[in-house]
């Protein structure tokens, strides 16, 4: 098989790449990437994405000087923190603290050499035969990541906090992260990813929730609005299992987070939720892909969009419900506010079926402002500014409050999104 | 109480009915040997007699079609189909000329399927343009409706006698190269129906014909073209059924409809083609371009279509919506069972201020059938204050059977309102006890239910065949309709 000409830059970042402990795996992970190369828009789930912004090569760099300016993005409450600058992890700037017994937190690039067991972990086969360029060229080029381990029953008292700052100019970080979950214990994490300038952040998370775990993942996308970001989350869910994730898009000129999660217990239930608030020539997707490959399992879905100026939002989602999957509950909802006569939004939300005894049930909707709900708040003599502003955070908080038991992480978003509305809007 | 395997049973023992109008008329045909060149499309067009343009017309698509690829976009299994192995034409051998030379065999077919021709068709009050493989074999109330100024013959009458408005509209709502199946048709097509209402004219009956497809091995090609000229209205209906035959069918027929300003088209359809045995052999491939487009302000085109036959059904009537104001509306029933799979929905293209449409699609799936709704709403940049509202609902009947729903919504104009909602569940126990335990039998509650269920589609449908629908999903689905 020929190699696809945009993969050729990277050939050399490849070649250059260390050899560890996953040197075969990491070959045939980007001979798998230089056969598939860049997804086209015949592809069903890259039809929306513009990917004009990837035309430049961005390829891993070495460390370069770097001001991480990561204070207004800081947790308040407290949490183990790890921070990563331009893909390496930043051990000066990262606090763990203690961590409780059974917990192990580290970064990916400390922990390659000496667990073979683990490392092996970090990859599978989607990796080295699937389809998904960027995940390969992931798994070939990734130098590091964080890895959080809980043992059985074990319940992490604080959120895990995962800031990534990026500036390296025209650079790519590549990330790999490992969640595993022992049976009946339960983890917060908070992801960040913010940064100046032009990079390209592509971050791959495998998620590994045993039975009866349960997991918060929450991620904050704020990064540099000339910076793309691409995420993908895999998880498998064990019996009875719960994993929440909830993504708060904010920036970038193009990005993706992409959530493929199957279930392979029965009870399991999961919830994907998120909100996406664009501007300029922000692009965002958000795709995920739900399997429900076993009977009692339930997903709940929630995004929210509010896209202005020249914005494009969309969002991708899929369920699929297997033969044998019998009682299976799954509802989608995205809902989305377009402000602005050229942004564009396109939603698909898919359900595929094959068992008859199941509740599914999915929505869409696109639309301006309510007028009523508009005029309702002039009446009472609130300026337009501030009505619009009032419906526009009630919008976005719709999804936020999915994020139940957690009220300091739902303000902590909840205060991104007012940050981001008090960016004075630009007229159409 | 029921359980799921004794209504399961139930449906197993209903559904294993035979294919009630399984037949074949015994008619001599004057066909074109198995193959498919620029000589068959010559041929083709030779035999009927056509002007140069349409030739070239065909040529065209032909050599166009030999470019573009089978799409495999769609949730289908579709075994490869072998384009070289079909003949292209085939027409009863004389031609007749009034009702009485039509061939008794052939009137027989229709009386069996309960068309209601010559007495009957005026009893029904429906001009009947029948067409019987490919050639229109009898036309109704051609005078009374000649009258009003209203055109409806068969496609190759109105090549001869309007040819200036064939030519100006076909092909420009689905343009030769449109897909794969339309450029083929394009190439081939044999004939179909044409009609065209003038201005200011209701048309006072319900305009109907009936596609059948008889001699073995000629996929059948129709093209129709339906025009409604400022402020006129008209209803057409379009039924089929087709005789039992082990071999896959093709049928790739075109549908192009025109509403100019004020105008409206009820384009109804009922779709009852053999779907092949319960072990999915045989059975006709239904790959079919529909599309209307509304060029003037406040033309409405509605479609309404009963999918119940075919064993893969690929089919997505849809509006253009060009004129402001005008309106696009989708109501469909679509019924898989045993091996069938339907892929089947619509596009609404919203491109004039204030318009609106509406989607209803009511899928069921039993046996081992796949049903998909497939759809797209989009709303392009000057379609100022377009809305839309889409419902797609699904119900499954066995525990082998899929439905999938695949919206796609694109919007382009913040003023613009979509909304989509769609639900997928099965028949409860508790309803099927509910009414069991009120006297009904089994299958009177399974009917009672599917046909609840279909309500707001078939309500669209013209009276006189709403009534064959509640048939054809009682042959599709349960042994008796109440």
């Amino acid at each position: 098989m020929t190699a696809k000409p945009e993969t050729a830059p990277y050939r050399a970042a490849f070649t250059a790449h260390p050899a560890d402990a996953l040197a075969d795996q990491r070959k045939s992970a980007f001979a798998r990437f230089e056969t598939l190369g860049f997804p086209t828009r015949r592809e069903e789930a890259w039809r929306f994405t513009n990917l004009r912004p990837l035309q430049q090569a961005y390829l891993p760099g070495t460390a370069t000087a770097s001001k991480p300016d990561i204070a207004a993005y800081a947790f308040d409450g407290e949490s183990y923190r790890l921070v990563f600058v331009n893909g390496r992890f930043a051990p000066d700037l990262s606090h763990t603290g203690a961590l409780p017994k059974g917990v192990r937190l580290d970064n990916t690039a400390k922990l390659l050499p000496g667990h073979q067991d683990l490392a092996q972990s970090l990859l599978d086969d989607t990796d080295t035969a699937g389809g998904q360029g960027f995940a390969a060229l992931n798994a070939a080029l990734f130098a590091d990541g964080y890895v959080l381990v809980l043992e059985d029953g074990v319940t992490l008292d604080h959120p895990v906090e995962i800031v990534h700052w990026g500036d390296a100019p025209d650079q790519s970080f590549h990330l790999r992260n490992l969640i595993k979950l022992g049976t009946g214990s339960r983890a917060t994490i908070l992801e960040t990813y913010i940064g100046e300038g032009r990079y390209w952040t592509n971050a791959v998370t495998l998620v590994d929730v045993a039975a009866a775990a349960s997991l918060r993942h929450v991620k904050l996308q704020d990064e540099a609005t000339t910076a793309i970001h691409f995420g993908q989350v895999r998880g498998t869910l064990d019996r009875a299992a719960r994993y929440d994730g909830f993504v708060l898009t904010l920036g970038s000129e193009l990005s993706r987070h992409d959530s493929f999660i199957r279930y392979a217990g029965e009870n399991a239930e999961c919830g994907l939720f998120g909100a996406y608030l664009l501007r300029g020539a922000q692009e965002a997707t958000n795709m995920t892909v739900v399997d429900h490959a076993t009977p009692h399992c339930t997903t709940h879905e929630v995004f929210k969009g509010v896209v202005d100026e020249r914005a494009h939002g969309v969002f991708l989602g899929k369920i699929t419900v297997r033969e044998d999957a019998q009682k299976t509950n799954a509802n989608q909802l995205n809902k989305n506010l377009l402000l602005s006569a050229r942004a564009t939004v396109d939603t698909k939300p898919e359900l595929e079926i094959f068992a008859d005894d199941v509740k599914c049930s999915h929505g869409a909707t696109v639309g301006d402002l309510d007028e009523d709900a508009m005029f309702y708040l002039e009446a009472r003599g609130i300026s337009p500014d501030e009505a619009r502003r009032m419906l526009i955070e009630a919008f976005a908080a719709d999804a936020i409050d999915r994020l139940e038991g957690e009220p300091a992480l739902r303000a902590h978003l909840a205060a991104h999104v007012q940050r981001w509305l008090n960016v004075a809007r630009v007229p159409s | 109480m029921t359980s799921p395997d004794d209504s399961l049973d139930t449906i197993h023992a209903l559904t294993g009915e035979g294919y009630k109008y399984g037949f074949v008329t015994d008619i001599e045909s004057d066909s074109l040997p198995p193959g498919l060149d620029e000589s068959t499309v010559r041929f083709i067009s030779a035999k009927k007699q056509e002007p140069e343009w349409l030739l070239e017309w065909r040529l065209q698509a032909f050599r166009h079609w030999l470019t573009m690829e089978n799409p495999d976009w769609a949730k289908l299994k579709v075994a490869p189909i072998d384009y070289q192995a079909s003949s292209y034409y085939s027409a009863p051998k004389e031609g007749p000329k009034s009702l009485d030379e039509v061939d008794p065999e052939l009137l027989k077919t229709y009386e069996k399927l309960g068309i209601p021709l010559g007495e009957r068709a005026a009893l029904a009050g429906i001009a009947v343009d029948a067409v019987f493989d490919s050639v229109s074999v009898a036309t109704t109330f051609k005078s009374k409706l000649n009258e009003m100024g209203i055109i409806f013959c068969s496609f190759g009458e109105a090549v001869r006698e309007h040819p200036e408005l064939v030519r100006k509209y076909l092909g420009s709502v689905v343009p030769q190269g449109d897909n794969f199946f339309s450029a083929l048709n394009s190439a081939v097509f044999s004939d179909g129906s044409f009609a065209y209402i003038p201005p200011g004219i209701r048309c006072p009956m319900e305009l109907s014909t009936y596609f059948r497809i008889n001699a073995a091995k000629s996929g059948q090609f129709e093209r129709t073209l339906l025009i409604c000229d400022k402020g006129s209205y008209v209803s057409y209906l379009e039924g089929c059924t087709a005789p039992m035959r082990d071999e896959n069918q093709l049928h790739a027929a075109v549908v192009e409809l025109i509403a100019l300003e004020d105008a409206e088209i009820k384009y109804s359809t009922v779709q009852n083609w053999y779907p092949g045995d319960a072990q999915g052999k045989g059975g006709i491939y239904n790959f079919v371009t529909k599309r209307g487009a509304c060029r003037g302000d406040r033309a409405k085109i509605s479609w309404t279509q009963v999918e119940t036959g075919s064993a893969i059904t690929w089919k997505y009537p849809s509006c253009l919506l060009e004129g402001d104001g005008s309106v696009g509306a989708f109501y469909s029933v679509a019924i898989t069972n045993n091996m069938q799979q339907a892929d089947t929905g619509t596009k609404m293209i919203h491109l004039g201020k204030n318009t609106t449409s509406t989607i209803i699609s009511k899928g069921i799936s039993a046996g081992r059938g796949q049903n998909t709704y497939r759809g797209l709403v989009r709303m392009q940049p000057k379609a100022q204050n377009a809305r839309n509202f889409t419902q797609c609902d699904s119900l499954l009947i066995g525990d082998r059977c899929g439905a999938h729903t695949v919206p796609y919504i694109e919007v382009r104009n913040p003023s613009a309102r979509c909304e989509h909602e769609a639900t997928t569940s099965k028949i409860s126990d508790d309803q099927m006890f509910y009414c069991q335990q009120r006297g009904l039998s089994k299958e009177d509650a399974l009917s009672l239910i599917v046909n609840g269920f279909c309500k707001e589609v078939l309500k669209e449908l013209p009276m006189e065949f709403a009534v064959e629908a509640q048939k054809l999903l009682a042959v599709s689905l349960e042994g008796s309709v109440g």
